[in-house]
């Protein structure tokens, strides 16, 4: 009987390989097969309080917007193996849109990509990008930008506390927008970050708030999404300002602004996009910001002054219209180093790679 | 001098469900019983505390909440180690993942919703002491009823007869059982406490302490309340001082940071954790033998020697 040598293994593979680069390369834009289900898998529950619920709200749109049907998966393990898993099924379940919703699915996304090329997947803070797959993450630091202006105006202390997870790109660029925010009327005014090293400590945050306050700072910038620093922040008798979803709830006289996402503004058209077969992803991904109406800040607290207020209206349209970047030279390190001269921007990729804190803030990246 | 007493004022925080848990563990493991729950009763405790506390408006019925959470599931460990004779280490591990399963999925209706929980009685004179005023008197009533709770537990353990039933069925549980001890009884007792203190640690952390509830914020307490034992030496007294020790730790990052000095977050965040090798690596080379002999044996009667 003849058999294929092991030998010609290599050539066989190689032959295919070229076959699916060749099949791949006329797949464009992306079509899908079959009418749209769309699957969202979060890393824990939906209704979480924070990053999972920023995103179920839109989760909400889409169903209602779109002619899809939605489905759900909560409390799916960060692990390749695990996503790939929850991907097959609803796969067979008839799912063609995938929308992964936490950095810790990058790589099962990536691999579950491959695996099934004709479904479209969406990737929340994700780090791949392919023919059917999009990474997305938003310009936040634009919000923040705002909220800085509206803190710095209501501040006597002229010292600000700000609290975040991890020394990571996405909180640094939040906390220096911020930080550009409030040197942008109050050069002279200092940002304290506190990093609590976790992403969920409601005691540790309290206590870091506290500490803040104690400090002399006398608003609390709140990366994080437990509402343990509004309370400290409600306790004394200071300004909050929140992350991902409208804090007002939880500090009721405080709460200066929250610092939202509106992903549905990402979603809707974007899935409404692929629906109808005129999809192309992003080869760098998805980083939408206030142009897109992606990110946000609820209404200011009454105690912002009027000057103040018109001034963050000019400085949000000019983001809109002119996208105006917080990220606009000069701007110095901590240390007075200088990142970037007179009139330059810092590109997505720079922003991306953002490791260090700004001149006048207080923290340490490392 | 703010900083030190405003640092010395937040150490309880971090350091009584640290104690609280410990405790529950030393009198686990003197009744020769290796209990790694400990993660899971306070979930469940911290969930518990939370509702019970959300639903009806009373820290204290939270607590009380925590409490009966805890010492429902230190129930089921004990059941099964002590009665059943399962593997301590594998039913101690599954009870961890049950209590954390459980707690986030009862949990999930009262997730992040802030209540006013417990907080210090005022004592304007007092807490405005030099350096100390914080510490002792700013704190909930339930410090103290930890601090009570190490007065008791390390009297009960040394001066009273079910204190000595514990260390007998610990160092050997078959002349125990030849005296007359029932051992499965006894770690029964003791595996319920267990989970009764941790369970009233965890609702510490969320009724006490964070005034909030959320998946997964006893964050790895737990497993720092089992290393402590160890640095305890298996007594509540020095249980006292090594949570103090480690909430010491735990509370001065973020006061560095709010300081702000440039404190390197990752090597301030693995401190607790060097700590904890430090101290079991100092323990195992004490030469005093103070661990329970028996500590780990799962005892059949059938077995004896």
């Amino acid at each position: 009987m003849h058999r294929l040598s092991v030998s010609s293994v290599p050539r066989i593979v190689a032959a295919l390989l070229l076959f699916s680069v060749a099949c791949f390369t006329q797949a464009e834009p992306f079509s899908l097969d079959g009418d749209p289900v769309v699957a969202f898998i979060y890393a824990s529950p939906a209704k979480d309080g924070g990053w999972n619920e920023a995103i179920d709200n839109a989760r909400q749109k889409v169903a209602d917007e779109l002619d899809v049907k939605v489905m759900v998966a909560e409390s799916i393990p960060e692990e390749a193996s695990a996503l790939v898993n929850a991907v097959d099924l609803f796969v067979r379940r008839g799912a063609n849109i995938i929308v992964a919703t936490t950095y810790g699915y990058s790589e099962g996304v990536k691999q579950a990509a491959e695996k099934y090329p004709h479904v479209a997947f969406l990737s929340a803070t994700g780090i791949y990008n392919s023919d059917n797959l999009e990474s997305f993450y938003a310009r936040t630091y634009e919000a923040w930008y705002l909220a800085g202006m509206a803190a710095a105006s209501v501040s006597n202390t002229n010292k600000l506390g700000m609290l975040g997870g991890f020394p990571v790109s996405v909180v640094n660029w939040d906390i220096n927008g911020f930080a550009l925010g409030v040197q942008s009327s109050h050069p002279e005014t200092t940002v304290n970050a506190i990093y609590t090293n976790s992403w969920w400590d409601p005691v540790r945050e309290g206590q870091s708030a506290q500490s803040l306050i104690e400090m002399g700072a006398d608003v609390i910038a709140n990366n994080l999404s437990s509402s343990a620093p509004f309370s400290a922040a409600e306790r004394n008798g200071n300004y909050s300002i929140g992350f991902q979803l409208d804090m007002s709830d939880a500090a009721p006289n405080g709460h200066l602004t929250s610092v939202v996402f509106n992903w549905d503004q990402y979603l809707v058209p974007t899935i409404r996009k692929i629906v109808e077969g005129s999809w192309t992803p992003d080869p760098y991904g998805a980083f939408p910001g206030f142009a897109e109406g992606v990110v946000d800040i609820t209404p200011l607290h009454a105690d912002v002054p009027a000057d103040t207020r018109a001034k963050i209206e000019e400085v949000k349209a000019r983001m809109i219209n002119d996208h105006f970047s917080p990220f606009t030279g000069p701007l110095l390190k901590q240390d007075g180093s200088e990142i970037l001269a007179e009139g330059a921007e810092l590109d997505a990729g720079q922003i991306w790679d953002m490791d260090y804190l700004v001149k006048g803030v207080t923290g340490s990246t490392r | 001098m703010s900083f030190i007493s405003f640092w010395f004022a937040s150490i309880p925080v971090s350091a009584l469900p640290l104690l609280l848990a410990c405790l529950g563990l030393i009198l686990s493991e003197r009744s020769g019983v290796v209990n790694l729950g400990a993660e899971g009763y306070m979930a469940v405790g911290a969930m518990s505390g939370a509702s019970v506390t959300l639903l009806t408006g009373s820290p204290w019925l939270g607590v009380g909440a925590g409490v009966l959470a805890g010492c429902c599931l230190g129930l089921l460990f004990a059941f099964s180690v002590a009665v059943l004779k399962a593997d301590q280490i594998l039913s101690g591990l599954a009870v961890m993942a049950i209590g954390l399963g459980l707690s986030g999925f009862i949990g999930r209706h009262w997730v992040h919703q802030p209540f006013n929980g417990m907080t210090a009685p005022d004592l304007p004179g007092l807490q405005q002491l030099p350096l100390l005023g914080g510490l002792l008197f700013k704190q909930p009533l339930l410090a103290w009823v930890s601090i009570l709770l190490v007065i008791v537990i390390a009297w009960t353990l040394h001066r009273t007869r079910i204190g000595l039933r514990f260390t007998a069925v610990g160092e050997d549980p078959a002349a125990a059982d030849n005296a007359g001890i029932s051992v499965p009884g006894v770690q029964m007792l003791a595996g319920m406490l267990c989970g009764a203190l941790c369970g009233l640690g965890g609702a510490y952390l969320s009724v006490a302490s964070a005034h909030i509830w959320v998946d997964n914020m006893v964050a790895g307490r737990g497993w720092i309340a089992l290393a402590l034992v160890v640095f305890a030496r298996w007594r509540p007294g020095r249980a006292l001082i090594g949570a103090l020790l480690f909430g010491a730790v735990d509370m001065l990052l973020p006061r560095l940071q709010a300081q702000g000095l440039q404190v390197p977050v990752y090597l301030m965040g693995m401190l607790p954790y060097l700590l904890t090798i430090l101290v079991l690596v100092l323990a195992t080379r004490s030469r005093y033998r103070d661990e329970p002999a028996a500590l780990g044996v799962t005892y059949l009667r059938q077995d004896r020697h």
